[in-house]
């Protein structure tokens, strides 16, 4: 079953080590949350703001979620030493879009995927069908950030260490000009964002009605 | 909306297999071990279970499903799968050893691994992975409502699965939120929690089955209060239960049993029995993490086939190791309750605020 949904906006960034303006201190000017921000919800909100979402159902995907916090609490069991509460809270996959939810007050629904290289074709099915049955816009936003120290060791897919693409999306009318969402091969961007970014290459070409199979 | 049903399903936890989980929930036997081999500074209460490789037993709980479902195989079955940690378990043994990431094999890291594990083993048509920390494989079984509802799939196979590790272990240790001994949820005086791992899954289905459970509604919120501890006047835990309540077209004196969160905790059961309290005045409410621990993404899962069980037993679980109620407005079983259950609510809550409540319904 094939959903045609309306890209109503639309946003990517990435970098080869660090994104380096996220415009933080605007988008959450209260500096004990600012503080405690991981790199992808830092990335997640400054989507989020870039597609002026400022509320509502949120389908966000990782696939490797919170490396940072996840390799900061290894290192304190591996030496001995005290694990930071901060570390361990945010090191669940959902953390990037629980931050939204507190920094806008949105206390809508939120569902995490996380299904390996697969995850941004899997949040637009899941944002797909959000749309569908509460008949409402749905942010969709896939990030990634994998600039840990020696990640040399295992990284052998992207040239880029963080990428995030987000689009917000609705059921359209009518499916009459929907287009298939191809995506093109890319190296340099970890496959876990490929269909969002591709998406968000459709929609500044004009292409903002697509399909999407649930 | 087209209904579904929960046909077939298969689990092992700490207490066992399911059948071994009912007796000990309705023998109020927890089946906590005191360890000491993650913390040996720090004995805590954990839900352990016994195997050699989690996969293997991963796959044979799948296969419990298949064979006693009324289906061949899973070629016409999407698999939702929902996990806190994936493969952290193993990612860890490969790291304290060599100190080093050269032997971590990303695909076996994260959380579609078990999703991976499972596609080889069985041909499903297709496979995605939720991760919402605790309230994963309930939010599994929202999607797989909303999948058959719309009419996308016909049989959807929802999969919980969480093994223990080191990072969940001392990470909830360094909260201050674990128990060194069995938990005690709802009672004035508890510890905390019980850090757990288990294996469910559940065959959500588009047709009714003999000795099926409607899956008839399901609701999820956020807190947008704080990162880990839940909002202290109940809002999101009653809007996901609310939510549910309304998806289910029943109202709140229509429920029988509430399959608590219930994790012993001193923040979440305060607010949770004020939540229920609230909205459902006293309606039977049990916490089953007394006996088998916080099986965390797995426990929606875990819990969602006790609820099935209870409906179709009839026969309300109580409230293991309970002294004296923090809440006396809620109303908790000292022991099995004979009842004519038609409805069941289960609660699932997580950190980042993130609720999913579900009901169940007798066919």
């Amino acid at each position: 079953m094939r959903v045609a949904v309306n890209i109503v906006s639309a946003k990517k960034v990435a970098a080869k080590e660090k994104i380096e303006d996220l415009d933080e201190k605007r988008i959450v000017p209260k500096m004990m949350l600012r503080r405690r921000l991981t790199r992808n919800a830092k990335i997640m909100l400054y989507l989020a703001d870039a597609c002026s979402f400022k509320g509502g159902k949120i389908i966000y995907g990782s696939a490797f979620g919170e490396l940072h916090a996840t390799v900061g609490i290894t290192n304190a069991i591996a030496e001995g030493t005290p694990i930071s509460p901060t570390l361990f809270q945010n090191s669940v996959y959902n953390s990037a879009p629980s931050y939204f939810s507190l920094l806008n007050e949105d206390r809508d629904e939120i569902i995490t995927i996380s299904s390996g290289m697969q995850t941004s074709k899997d949040a637009l099915k899941s944002a797909a069908l959000q749309a569908l049955v509460s008949k409402e816009r749905v942010l969709c936003v896939v990030s990634e950030s994998l600039n840990i120290e020696r990640i040399e060791e295992v990284n052998d897919c992207s040239e880029y260490l963080e990428a995030g693409a987000a689009v917000v999306l609705e059921v359209a009318e009518e499916s009459t000009g929907a287009k298939e969402i191809s995506v093109g091969k890319n190296e340099t961007i970890i496959a876990s964002v490929h269909d969002i970014f591709t998406l968000v290459d459709m929609f500044e070409s004009g292409d903002c009605k697509v399909f999407i199979e649930l | 909306m087209k209904k579904s049903y929960i046909n077939a399903y298969a689990s092992e936890s700490s207490a066992g297999d399911t059948a071994a989980l009912m007796e000990a929930i309705y023998n109020k036997q927890s089946a906590i071990t005191i360890d000491r081999s993650y913390m040996p500074q720090n004995p805590v209460g954990l839900g352990m279970m016994e195997y050699d490789d989690f996969f293997v037993l991963l796959n044979g709980v799948v296969k419990r499903v298949l064979e006693s479902s009324n289906l061949k195989n899973f070629s016409n079955t999407l698999l939702i799968v929902g996990s806190s940690v994936g493969g952290m378990a193993e990612s860890e043994s490969h790291y304290f050893r060599d100190k080093n990431y050269k032997n971590i094999d990303p695909s076996r890291h994260a959380i579609n691994v078990i999703a991976d594990s499972l596609k080889k083993e069985f041909a499903f048509c297709d496979a995605r992975s939720i991760s919402t920390a605790c309230t994963s494989s309930a939010n599994a079984l929202m999607l797989a409502k909303r999948l058959i509802g719309v009419g996308a799939y016909e049989n959807i196979l929802v999969v919980g699965a969480d093994a223990l590790c080191y990072t969940t272990v001392c990470g909830f240790h360094a909260l201050s939120v674990l128990s060194s001994k069995e938990c005690t949820p709802f009672n004035e005086a508890r510890e905390g929690m019980n850090v757990a791992e288990g294996i469910a899954a559940l065959l959500v289905q588009a047709t009714p089955q003999e000795g099926g459970v409607e899956l008839k509604g399901a609701g999820a919120s956020s807190d947008a209060y704080h990162m880990t501890n839940p909002d202290p006047e109940a809002k999101g835990a009653m809007a996901s239960m609310q939510k549910a309540l309304d998806d289910a077209a029943i109202t709140a004196d229509m429920i029988d049993y509430i399959n608590a969160h219930g994790t012993g905790t001193e923040a979440n059961d305060r607010v949770e029995a004020l939540g229920v309290a609230t909205l459902f005045g006293k309606t039977y409410m049990s916490s089953t993490k007394a006996i088998t621990g916080h099986t965390l993404g797995a426990a929606g899962a875990l819990e969602a086939i006790i609820g099935c069980e209870v409906i179709k037993r009839g026969l309300i679980p109580p409230q293991t190791a309970l002294k004296k109620a923090e809440n006396e407005d809620i109303l908790l079983p000292l022991e099995a309750v004979k009842s004519d259950v038609k409805y069941v609510m289960s609660n699932s809550f997580a950190f980042g605020g993130n609720n999913t409540s579900i009901v169940l319904g007798a066919l």
